[in-house]
């Protein structure tokens, strides 16, 4: 996607980096310094909350799969305590259960373990210039769930009952593999106005109080009691 | 009635026994009550008036013959109806009672009288028909004219006719104050002339019903046989024996006459009804006695008939009542149902009332001559009618019953359907996802299966360069699978933006931009469109990206979707992939004349589209390739399709 952002080094954007794959760990994190981002890495929750304790980060990358606990927890945690971070899910597969999930307690996308160097940093930087990345995967399931289903369809609850008919139409659009301008041009808007529309999906879908979280956390089996 | 209406539905202690002779005992000690009853009522005389008033003393001139008589008396039937039996007497008369019309009242006599006072008639029976029949003892009254009355002793003259082989009889008859005789007459009147015609209405009506409900049930013989009981009783109740000739009078005479025939049919009505078995070889014979009355009265002279229908017909009526109480009896021990109980005690109060009526015809009995059969007659008619209702009212009940049962029946029946069809359905969803599933598996083991071997063999042979090529392959077939999986409800506009998202991923890093050109609305929506199919799809768009970047040195890609219409205005879904790499040439079969590499790739691009019911077009040359798949109408199963 738009890969116009400029690629001059940013060493003022922090990052938070968890992932307990060490190799896995050790491609993001080059392909991220090499982008030049301040990156902090960390194994386990109680790495990452160790780090946050001495510096809020401007980015949390995190796997959700931890040693010690379930990277939901995490998420969930930074964005109560710091609102201006902006998290992203690190996913092997980027398949939507996970990322859904995520989503749920206040993630705004996904990097796939196996992207390409440059398409990790491009990525970041989006994230950071205010552009919420949301894959047509996604867009997917979000749109199948709005639509009215005899029985509730597997993988996580999600409300979508705040969207509007018009957020449902861009998530369609993308769905399909619609370009933003090809979305803004059949729905009669402004292309600059669909990423504020997908910022706004994101919060929507987030489950505000922590009582929430924890019970639809504990719905998806990510929290065992 | 089917047996098991044989429910204790009697009242007192017969519904609560369970012995049949213990019940026939009850049953024949209930008819003995009813006969005593019967007795005392026929035996408890009517109201006359004041003795005062009685004239009893008279002489008789009969035949030449004079002897002097007190009421009632009897004189012998004759054949001449111009030679009446002269009964002359006197009543005494003031002139105190001027003022007061003073009338001469019989209240019996058969066949026919004139009353004559002082030498002058006063009334003639035979002029009202309603009292020429024997059956019905009508009484008479009229007003003797003032001027006829004088002080002291009148003479008064009754001539008495006779017709028929019955004897003359003239009751008691009093000569009084109109005032003080009229309403015993009306009395009378009331009982033995409006009665029987109320009943005979009746009969009529019952006549209509039951024809009309044989009518609707042709196979319910029994209410055939009613109706025509039914409607003889209410024509012979309704026809007149006028003295004056009437339009047909053997026809008339014949009706009169029918009720042996009246009483066959309702003993035909009897064994059908309580027996359902029609007896063929003597049922017939019921019908005997009155088919032979009525040839008498349509062929024969009227008093034969008279004769007939006295010794034959009575006593065939007798036996009839005998043989339906017997019947009545039978099933009501048997079924113990109303029906029976009412129609049995209903014969037993006439066959009571016909005995006493043929012996006081026989003169055995000393009575007023009251003729009681007709009107008991009546009795059986309630009878029946209410025995008719019961059975109705409870074939009713049992129709409710029978719909309610139905109804629970039907809805035990639709669960049941309902769940061997949820059944029947789950059954076919987990077949199909065992199908699905094998033809993943298989899918998997081609690719992810063939591609983590060749990782194997690279790090065994120590080529770390081809590895990460071929672990990025597996791990991209994984994510399609995973991804075709997702139940996409037939668009396949979703799968292709997830193949956007990848395909741009894969291209970046090669520096080749991906011109990716939809038009909304985009594809058709495919109901049928399983992930197999998706996978094909996608494997096909793969293998063109593929040759575009690895062999063809392509710069750009074009991805276009649209959906065409063809000459018939079907809309048909396309995909076209374009390249403007170097392109390959293509051998006469089609097929890619360089290269073993790409020409199994072709091949199998071409395989995967046939598998699905799709086309695949692919013209390649100097300035590029371009593949172009059409969609089928409908995805077809692979498998099935090709064997």
């Amino acid at each position: 996607m738009a890969s116009s952002v400029d690629e001059m080094a940013a060493p003022d954007i922090t990052i938070l980096l968890v992932e307990d794959d060490p190799p896995t760990l050790w491609r993001l994190q080059d392909a991220l310094v090499k982008a030049g981002f301040d990156v902090a890495p960390a194994a386990t929750l109680a790495e990452a909350r160790a780090s946050l304790a001495t510096r809020v980060p401007k980015v949390l990358l995190t796997d959700l799969q931890l040693p010690d606990g379930h990277g939901v927890e995490l998420i969930r945690e930074v964005r109560q305590h710091f609102p201006d971070t902006d998290i992203m899910v690190i996913s092997a597969l980027g398949d939507e259960e996970s990322v859904i999930s995520a989503i749920t307690v206040g993630a705004t996308g996904y990097i796939l373990k196996d992207a390409f160097p440059t398409d990790i940093a491009a990525t970041v930087r989006e994230l950071v210039a205010g552009h919420s990345p949301i894959s047509a995967s996604i867009a997917r399931f979000i749109v199948r769930r709005t639509q009215a289903q005899a029985e509730p369809p597997p993988g996580p609850e999600l409300n979508t009952a705040k969207l509007t008919p018009r957020e449902i139409d861009i998530l369609w659009g993308i769905a399909k593999g619609f370009s933003y301008a090809e979305i803004a041009a059949h729905l009669g808007m402004s292309k600059q106005t669909v990423p504020g529309h997908i910022k706004s999906i994101y919060r929507k879908l987030e489950v505000h109080t922590r009582g929430e979280a924890v019970f639809e956390a504990v719905q998806q089996g990510l929290i065992k009691l | 009635m089917t047996d098991d209406a044989a429910k204790p539905v009697l009242s007192g202690v017969q519904a609560r026994s369970r012995n049949p002779a213990l019940r026939l005992v009850l049953y024949v000690l209930l008819q003995a009550i009813i006969v005593v009853l019967c007795v005392l009522a026929l035996r408890h005389p009517l109201r006359e008036p004041d003795s005062r008033y009685l004239v009893e003393s008279f002489t008789l001139n009969d035949r030449s013959a004079t002897r002097t008589v007190t009421l009632p008396d009897f004189v012998p039937s004759r054949e001449s109806m111009n030679d009446p039996a002269l009964f002359t007497g006197s009543f005494a008369w003031t002139q105190r009672e001027e003022g007061r019309p003073w009338s001469v009242y019989l209240p019996r006599f058969t066949n026919g009288v004139e009353v004559l006072v002082n030498g002058v008639e006063i009334l003639d029976s035979r002029r009202d028909p309603t009292a020429n029949r024997l059956d019905r003892a009508t009484p008479e009254i009229a007003v003797i004219p003032a001027s006829l009355l004088r002080e002291g002793e009148n003479d008064l003259a009754i001539r008495l006719y006779v017709w028929g082989p019955v004897p003359g009889f003239l009751d008691r008859l009093y000569v009084g104050p109109d005032e003080v005789l009229r309403p015993y007459e009306e009395q009378r009147t009331f009982l033995f002339v409006t009665l029987p015609m109320v009943f005979a209405a009746w009969q009529g009506m019952l006549a209509v019903i039951l024809a009309m409900m044989w009518a609707m049930r042709r196979h319910e013989l029994a209410y055939g046989a009613l109706a025509a009981a039914m409607a003889l009783g209410a024509v012979q109740a309704f026809l007149q024996t006028a003295e004056d000739a009437p339009a047909h009078p053997a026809l008339n005479a014949t009706l009169i006459a029918s009720a042996p025939l009246e009483g066959a049919f309702v003993l035909t009505f009897g064994i059908l009804f309580f027996t359902r078995k029609w007896p063929r070889f003597w049922g017939p014979l019921i019908f005997l006695p009155g088919v032979a009355l009525a040839l008498i009265g349509l062929l024969g002279d009227r008093e034969l008939l008279r004769q007939g229908f006295l010794f034959l017909g009575t006593p065939v009526i007798g036996l009839y009542l005998l043989l339906l109480g017997l019947i009545a009896a039978w099933s009501a021990v048997k079924r113990q149902d109303v029906p029976s109980l009412l129609l049995g005690c209903g014969a037993t109060i006439v066959l009571t009332c016909l005995v006493h009526d043929m012996l006081s015809v026989a003169q055995i009995i000393p009575d007023h001559r009251l003729f009681f059969t007709r009107l008991s007659y009546s009795v059986m008619l309630v009878a029946i009618g209410a025995g008719l209702t019961w059975r109705f009212a409870r074939a009713l009940n049992r129709v409710d019953g029978f719909a309610a049962r139905l109804a629970i029946q039907l809805r035990e029946a639709e669960e049941k359907l309902r769940l061997s069809f949820a059944r029947e359905q789950e059954r076919a969803r987990v077949a199909a996802l065992a199908r699905e599933r094998a033809r993943l598996m298989r899918d998997l083991h081609d690719g992810l299966g063939g591609q983590l071997v060749s990782i194997v063999a690279l790090s065994e042979r120590g080529e770390a360069g081809g590895v990460g090529e071929a672990a990025r392959a597996a791990l991209k077939d994984l994510r399609l699978v995973i991804d075709s999986m997702d139940d996409i409800g037939g668009d396949l506009m979703l799968a292709l933006g997830s193949w956007r998202d990848r395909a741009t991923a894969q291209l970046r890093p090669h520096g080749i931009a991906l011109d990716w050109r939809a038009v909304p609305p985009g594809l058709p929506v495919y109901p049928e469109l399983r992930p197999w199919h998706v996978i094909q799809i996608i494997r096909i768009l793969d293998e063109a990206m593929t040759n575009a970047v690895k062999h063809a040195n392509a710069q750009r890609i074009a991805v276009s979707i649209e959906t065409v219409k063809d000459e018939s205005g079907i809309a048909q879904g396309c995909i076209s992939v374009e390249d403007d790499g170097k392109g390959f040439a293509l051998g006469p079969d089609g097929a890619a004349a360089d290269g073993r590499r790409t020409a199994r790739g072709l091949r199998n691009m071409k395989s995967r589209a046939a598998r699905c019911g799709a086309e695949l077009e692919m013209v390649s040359g100097a300035g590029g390739t371009r593949v172009r798949l059409k969609l089928p109408q409908r995805f077809v199963d692979g498998d099935a399709g090709l064997g």
